[in-house]
């Protein structure tokens, strides 16, 4: 009976799965198809079994714009996850934590094109409005300031998010774990060192997680601020699939280095899967 | 110390946000002078630009759009959520979903939408997004803090699931629902090249309006920001007013 009814109110997450059969689980095999096809977008795919795939190990700039993404996350993922813990460690208990908090969610909230206008304008090399002040490097040239550009702009955007993360594990360790150590003569410092910090390791993992996704997928940040430039250093695996699909209109290249992409999401997600099962 | 580093990041994370809304009322004499801090000014100049431009109705169709897509993913997670904490064993395929970002795949998307002739059609910009795995979430976290006697109690008195989710759940979680209804906005309203692809220039969102407006004018620094502004205004003026609510469901739903 219990059974029966369980079954007929799953019914209810009916109208969800089928939009996410047709516009997810449906594309996610069908790329697999159009991997294997020559095709435009326009004109009749025409069949050319893995021929994509050889081409793709064969492809430097496939091979750079993996390096690039590999490159882009070694940046990111660090840094965000040093941001996150330092901010949260400076607000907690603070009179103005909660305003703080608002502030930094905002960016990740508002849009990606007037983000980057605003960036584009204050921090364009030579005449953008920060230039007048101090000399700012020429990241439309050179490959290192472009990659450090998109990481500070994701940074930027995203910092809020991991704050809150942090945060909310901070406040769940209870007082009087803290409390008890301090009373056995540990220092504050020691306190957040061998108590705090160990606590905190599945806000780390969690951020890990969200940030490697984030990593694969954030090329939108490319798209509006460097385009892949200079020499596609910053032409990470995203903009690149964009870049051969709807600007090169080779459809069935494109599906072939998603797929690619899609496998690489799987492996790090089922590492990541098995480091949080283990905390 | 702790404070003057807390002043310096919050400095540094407003700065793009005040020099838009800055630059956005600057005269046009002074962005072209070469040195933009050479001068103040304030002209409305700027925003009237727009009109001609075609702005008005782009910022009117984006919220439309956007709006009924935010509108269409509660809805389905409301739904989800309620079959979910009934106990349907489905947490697995939403876990699935979560993990893999549906920007991977514009490529298949775009090739799915074509066999639906969908393309060129504003229902290329609903449809995909009509049900997020991640709405689910925050609704499914929000619901699951509700006593489930209540669903039990009504069910005594007779009333249908329908009854229950729309008359009894949906009512005490609407400030959850509202937050999740604004974090859905706030992500189809940021789409850039999703939209630049599956749609031709007749329905493109305003976000991709804005990125084309900046190919075509890339030194017009002042109607380049007010158009910014103005696109940003509508997303800011909702965090505003839900602020507490966005942060503490986004909160409750990296604590589960």
């Amino acid at each position: 009976m219990r059974r029966r009814r369980i079954l007929e109110l799953s019914a209810f997450s009916l109208p969800s799965l089928v939009f996410l059969g047709i516009f997810f689980f449906y594309p996610f095999l069908e790329v697999l198809r159009f991997s294997t096809w020559r095709w435009s977008g326009f004109s009749t795919p025409r069949v050319v079994g893995l021929a994509n795939y050889r081409e793709l190990l064969a492809d430097p700039l496939f091979w750079q714009s993996l390096k690039a993404t590999f490159v882009f996350a070694l940046w990111v993922l660090p840094s965000f996850l040093v941001l996150s813990f330092l901010v949260a460690f400076l607000l907690e208990g603070q009179r103005y934590e909660r305003a703080v908090k608002g502030i930094l969610f905002l960016p990740g909230l508002v849009t990606v094109g007037a983000a980057s206008t605003a960036w584009y304008t204050l921090l364009a090399p030579d005449y953008g409005a920060l230039a007048a002040l101090f000399p700012i490097p020429a990241w439309d040239q050179d490959p290192f300031w472009a990659m450090l550009m998109v990481v500070a702009f994701s940074l930027w955007r995203y910092l809020g998010y991991g704050v809150l993360v942090v945060s909310a594990h901070l406040k769940a360790i209870p007082a009087e774990l803290t409390e008890a150590a301090r009373v056995d003569g540990a220092s504050p410092l020691e306190v957040t060192r061998y108590v705090v910090l160990p606590l905190l390791r599945p806000a780390a993992l969690f951020l890990l997680v969200v940030g490697s996704v984030l990593a694969l997928q954030s090329y939108v940040a490319v798209f509006l601020l460097t385009r892949g430039a200079p020499y596609g250093a910053t032409r990470v695996l995203g903009y690149f699939v964009y870049q051969l699909g709807f600007e090169n209109f080779r459809l069935g290249y494109a599906a072939a280095v998603t797929v690619v992409m899609l496998a690489l999401t799987l492996v790090v997600a089922l590492a990541q899967g098995k480091l949080l099962e283990e905390r | 110390m702790r404070h003057a580093l807390v002043a310096v990041i919050v400095l540094l994370v407003l700065l793009p946000f005040l020099w838009m809304a800055y630059a956005a009322f600057l005269p046009p004499e002074i962005v072209y002078s070469g040195n933009v801090l050479s001068g103040f000014g304030f002209t409305l100049q700027n925003l009237k630009k727009l009109a001609p431009e075609g702005f008005w109705p782009r910022l009117g169709f984006s919220l439309l759009v956007s709006s009924s897509v935010a509108l269409l993913q509660v809805l389905t997670a409301l739904f989800s959520a309620y079959a979910l904490w009934n106990g349907a064993r489905l947490w697995a395929v939403f876990l699935f979903t979560l993990a893999i970002p549906a920007e991977l795949l514009l490529v298949p998307l775009f090739g799915v939408l074509h066999q639906l002739h969908l393309l060129d059609t504003p229902w290329a910009l609903v449809l995909p997004f009509a049900a997020s795995p991640f709405t689910v979430l925050l609704v499914f976290q929000a619901m699951r803090s509700l006593p489930f006697a209540l669903v039990e109690a009504a069910r005594i008195d007779g009333a249908g699931e329908g009854r229950i989710l729309f008359g009894v759940i949906a009512p005490l979680l609407f400030p959850s629902l509202v937050a999740a209804g604004v974090l859905a906005f706030a992500a189809h309203w940021n789409l850039v090249l999703f939209p630049r692809v599956v749609v031709g220039e007749r329905y493109w969102t305003l976000q991709v309006w804005i990125a084309d407006l900046a190919r075509r004018y890339p030194a017009d620094w002042g109607l380049l920001s007010a158009a910014a502004l103005l696109s940003t205004l509508p997303l800011v003026f909702l965090y505003l007013l839900f602020e507490r609510r966005i942060v503490e469901t986004f909160e409750g739903s990296v604590k589960g």
